[in-house]
């Protein structure tokens, strides 16, 4: 099920949390009204840690992770690399990379078998992605941009990116991930799809100023609620039609 | 897209207020005092500069009213002709081309007046010059009155019109008046029109939005029609003439089964066929009313051919052949919500599917093509790659309801204090082997280290191993080593030889655990000389052990090696060729000469700023003979914090009558 959900005003949520099959982490905010949406629908599941990364809340686009590890910037202090240690569970691999490009978050996207990694990333990074996050890595661009995190947000069952990406570009994506895409919206047609949105294998969450039509096509393609990639083609063409031309 | 905004118009003032507001300002923003005896430049200067304030400020608020309001010419069709409608767009353009001309010959005043005064020789003149030109301002200004009033009530009735959009989808309800579109408006949206019964209850457009098929539709009640000419329609009528005449909407024609309103259904059909005309190029669609009064079926025979008539043109004008035809004719009663989602379904259905087909000729449909494509992927290896989904969530989805409510961090916020009050501990929910080390404080920064750079993950187990190391060497090692060829009484030398050996080791350490702060007084300074290679020469003479061996090894390791007496040693090597050889021992021995304790330990090092050493034990010479003098007395230097004056007389001094003391 797809939630809407802000923070502290700002419907950028991708950019203050990160949600992966195994735990969640979520900035520590003014309230905890942006950590319970969070807390409601996983808490009992899997672990929903509030965490900082160098200081910063924009947690979501330093850190890239998956079931099996979590990479964090250079800049992550000591005391936030513990807490997170002692907040996860022990399969969680978590692993401090030195990388020029400190915005993980920004420059790489995975699930738990592939990831798609920015092209001017280290050989050292690639491998530790590879090693700590147990994943296929393919360099590779997304409609025309180098930053994939911002632009794709793929789980193990479907995937949304960059709404200017070609027909040909999503078939090779496609391939390469081996999971459906679509390309898309959110927050009201922003193309950073990275921002509004975050999603694993059973829950997503979306920023508040996401539209009906849009949730509906992350529900879709990220197989929601049993709903089917299919019904983007078939019962939802009318209305995006009309609601994108 | 263009947003059709009227609240924004500024207010219109009337023309007094108008006059007042303009001199006001001028007063206001000008220099008010002016002497017969300045330069009459100086005067003139002053005037002119009235004059044409004044001007402005009339040119300024005149164009903010011309260009605030909108052009009938320039906006949607719809918006031009419900202006016209309900202002008459004679009138209103009238009154704002009466408000430019007013404007314009105001400029010309000015212009005029300003020249004169240029040729004003006196102060009085140019003040009646003046006061004439503000006054014929004013005069005209005050000319204008009616336009104004006319507009700012224009102004009023427009910030309170609907903000309707004619470019979305938009539902549009119009049938006689009392057959239930306001009633099915309010049922399908939450427009809460004013539903009464007795015809004329709506008198203005009212919009109201719904969701069908994840998008927003707009959906508007029009006031009631009659069926006569045209001409003769009033400006209530107009309102929904003008609606169904320019919106691209689909036009849902409700009809009054039951008669109740007052009209036939012979007269809804002939009104039906009179406006036709309007209904060209939308979905259209039959919604037959109040059925809870009066069926369908039972409609006696010429009126259900009425109806049919009806339904037939319906579904003729619709574009699609086999779509148009089941949806033209509905039933519905809005009193028990019989068939009204029906009615809201099928109409947005039509007009959605008009509205694609027009769109997927469009141009702009090549830049949505790929969003309604789905990828699916090509299997480029036989791996699986099954989601990861935890089975708690699949039993949780499973049972719905048995979910017990967990206590969230946003409730227990609310009961203790709210956000910005309560925190919670960030270590609530660590996975630790123990629960009680949740508590434990992390130092983070400890004698100026980063405890961090310390942490060693095996460190337990590295030092398991130290410590089994240095049993090992304890116990075992040396003694085994040497033992066997051994007699007994050096075997006993032996073992006295380690006792003293650890017993001074021991002691060591104990004095350095309980040294605490205290800092460690080097061997060197030691007043008891305890531990001195005398001393153990003498000990291990009295256990009749040749002590030279020990003594020399001793002696090797010391650090203050300089002053002993030089043994024999090799002289510089030389190889077969006579040849010195690098490495040998004599350089080393000669920078042990060179460093007797005769000279100054004083070293110029590079960096410091001295040419040499010489230059620098010069420099601390004069440095402490300066110093003598203040240390001596015990003196203050320039270094040391120095108040000159605790009470100074401008801080002190002054009337104190409202308590002001110290500060004035």
């Amino acid at each position: 099920m797809a939630t809407r959900t802000q923070f502290e005003n700002s419907s950028e949520i991708g950019v203050f949390s990160k949600l992966t099959n195994a735990y969640c982490l979520t900035a520590i905010g003014g309230s905890e009204n942006f950590y319970s949406t969070f807390e409601a629908e996983l808490a009992d599941v899997i672990p929903v840690v509030k965490v900082s990364i160098a200081g910063t809340r924009v947690i979501g686009r330093m850190c890239v992770g998956n079931k099996n590890g979590l990479l964090l910037p250079n800049s992550t202090t000591d005391q936030e690399l513990l807490h997170i240690r002692n907040s996860l569970p022990d399969s969680v691999v978590v692993q401090r990379v030195d990388e020029r490009l400190s915005a993980l978050g920004n420059c790489i996207s995975c699930n738990d078998y592939v990831g798609l990694i920015h092209t001017d990333l280290d050989r050292e990074t690639e491998e530790l992605v590879a090693d700590v996050l147990g994943v296929e890595v393919f360099r590779q661009t997304i409609a025309g941009n180098i930053l994939v995190g911002s632009y794709a947000v793929f789980s193990n069952r479907g995937g949304l990116v960059h709404p200017q990406t070609s027909v040909e570009d999503l078939d090779e994506l496609s391939s390469l991930l081996q999971v459906p895409l679509v390309a898309g919206t959110v927050n009201r047609g922003s193309e950073v799809v990275g921002a509004g949105l975050v999603a694993n294998d059973w829950t997503a969450f979306t920023g508040f100023d996401t539209t009906a039509t849009e949730l509906s096509v992350i529900e879709s393609v990220f197989k929601l609620r049993d709903a089917q990639p299919s019904a983007i083609v078939n019962e939802m063409r009318a209305s995006l039609i009309d609601s994108m031309a | 897209m263009v947003q059709y905004n009227f609240k924004k118009i500024t207010v219109v003032p009337t023309s007094k207020d108008f006059v007042d507001i303009v001199l006001s300002r001028t007063q206001r923003q000008t220099p008010t005092v002016v002497h017969k005896h300045y330069a009459i430049s100086r005067i003139r200067q002053f005037y002119m500069r009235k004059v044409k304030f004044t001007q402005q400020t009339y040119h300024e608020k005149l164009t903010q009213i011309i260009e605030d309001f909108p052009r009938l010419d320039d906006i949607h069709p719809f918006y031009g002709d419900l202006l016209n409608v309900l202002y008459d767009k004679d009138h209103y353009k009238l009154a704002l081309g009466q408000i430019n001309t007013a404007r314009n010959l105001i400029d010309r005043i000015a212009k005029d007046y300003v020249r004169l005064l240029k040729f004003g020789d006196t102060l009085y003149r140019c003040k009646q010059l003046k006061r004439a030109a503000m006054g014929r301002m004013c005069t005209l200004m005050k000319k204008q009155g009616p336009s104004l009033a006319y507009l700012e009530q224009v102004r009023q009735h427009m910030s309170r019109l609907p903000s309707i959009d004619p470019q979305t989808r938009t539902i549009l309800v119009c049938g006689y008046p009392n057959v239930g579109k306001s009633s099915f408006v309010n049922k399908i949206t939450r427009a809460d029109v004013d539903v009464q019964p007795y015809a004329f209850t709506t008198k203005s457009l009212f919009v109201g939005h719904t969701d069908y098929k994840y998008l927003r539709w707009q959906v508007i009640d029009t006031p009631g029609i009659l069926d006569h000419p045209l001409e003769d329609r009033n400006t209530i009528e107009m309102l929904a003439i003008t609606a169904l005449a320019h919106l691209r909407a689909a036009v849902l024609f409700v009809v009054d089964l039951s008669g109740s309103c007052g009209y036939s259904i012979a007269q809804q059909a002939a009104l039906f066929h009179s406006i036709k005309p309007l209904f060209a190029n939308k979905p259209l669609m039959i919604a037959c009313n109040k059925t809870d009064l009066q069926p369908l079926e039972t409609l006696p025979e010429e009126e259900k051919a009425l109806i049919e008539e009806m339904r037939r043109e319906a579904a003729g004008r619709d574009m699609g052949e086999g779509a148009g035809d089941e949806g033209a004719l509905m039933v519905m009663s809005t009193m028990n919500d019989e068939g009204v989602v029906d009615v809201k379904n099928t109409a947005c259905e039509r007009l959605l599917q008009q509205r694609v087909e027009v769109k997927m000729k469009g141009k702009k449909m090549n830049d949505v093509v790929n969003r309604i494509y789905v990828a699916e992927p090509r299997a480029r290896d036989h791996k699986e790659r099954p989601p990861v989904i935890p089975q708690a969530v699949l039993e949780a989805r499973a049972n719905e309801p048995a979910k017990p409510a967990r206590k969230l961090e946003r409730e227990l916020q609310e009961e203790q204090g709210g956000a910005g009050v309560y925190s919670a501990k960030l270590q609530k929910h660590y996975m630790l082997a123990d629960e009680a080390w949740k508590d434990d404080v992390m130092p983070e920064i400890m004698d100026g280290k980063n405890i961090a750079d310390f942490i060693d993950p095996d460190i337990m187990a590295r030092l398991e191993e130290l410590e089994r190391l240095e049993e090992g060497e304890d116990d075992g090692g040396e003694e085994e080593m040497e033992e066997e060829d051994l007699t007994a009484e050096e075997k006993e030398a032996l073992q006295a030889i380690r006792r003293r050996k650890r017993q001074l080791l021991d002691r060591h350490r104990a004095r350095k655990t309980t040294a605490d702060n205290r800092s460690m007084v080097p061997r060197k300074f030691d007043q008891n000389r305890e531990l001195t290679t005398g001393r153990m020469e003498e000990h291990l003479s009295h256990m009749g052990i040749d002590p030279s061996a020990a003594v020399a090894r001793v002696r090797e390791r010391s650090v203050s090696r300089q002053g002993r007496k030089r043994g024999r040693s090799e002289g510089p090597s030389m190889d077969e060729d006579g040849m010195q050889i690098d490495g040998s021992q004599g350089p080393a021995h000669k920078k042990m000469r060179d460093r007797s304790r005769s000279r100054s330990a004083v070293i110029a090092v590079p960096g410091d700023g001295f040419k040499d050493s010489a230059q620098k034990i010069k420099i601390q010479k004069i440095k402490r003979k300066g110093e003598m003098a203040r240390n001596r007395m015990a003196k203050q230097g320039e270094a040391d914090r120095v108040i000159p004056n605790k009470m100074p007389k401008h801080l002190f001094s002054g009337k104190r009558g409202i308590g002001k003391t110290d500060r004035r």
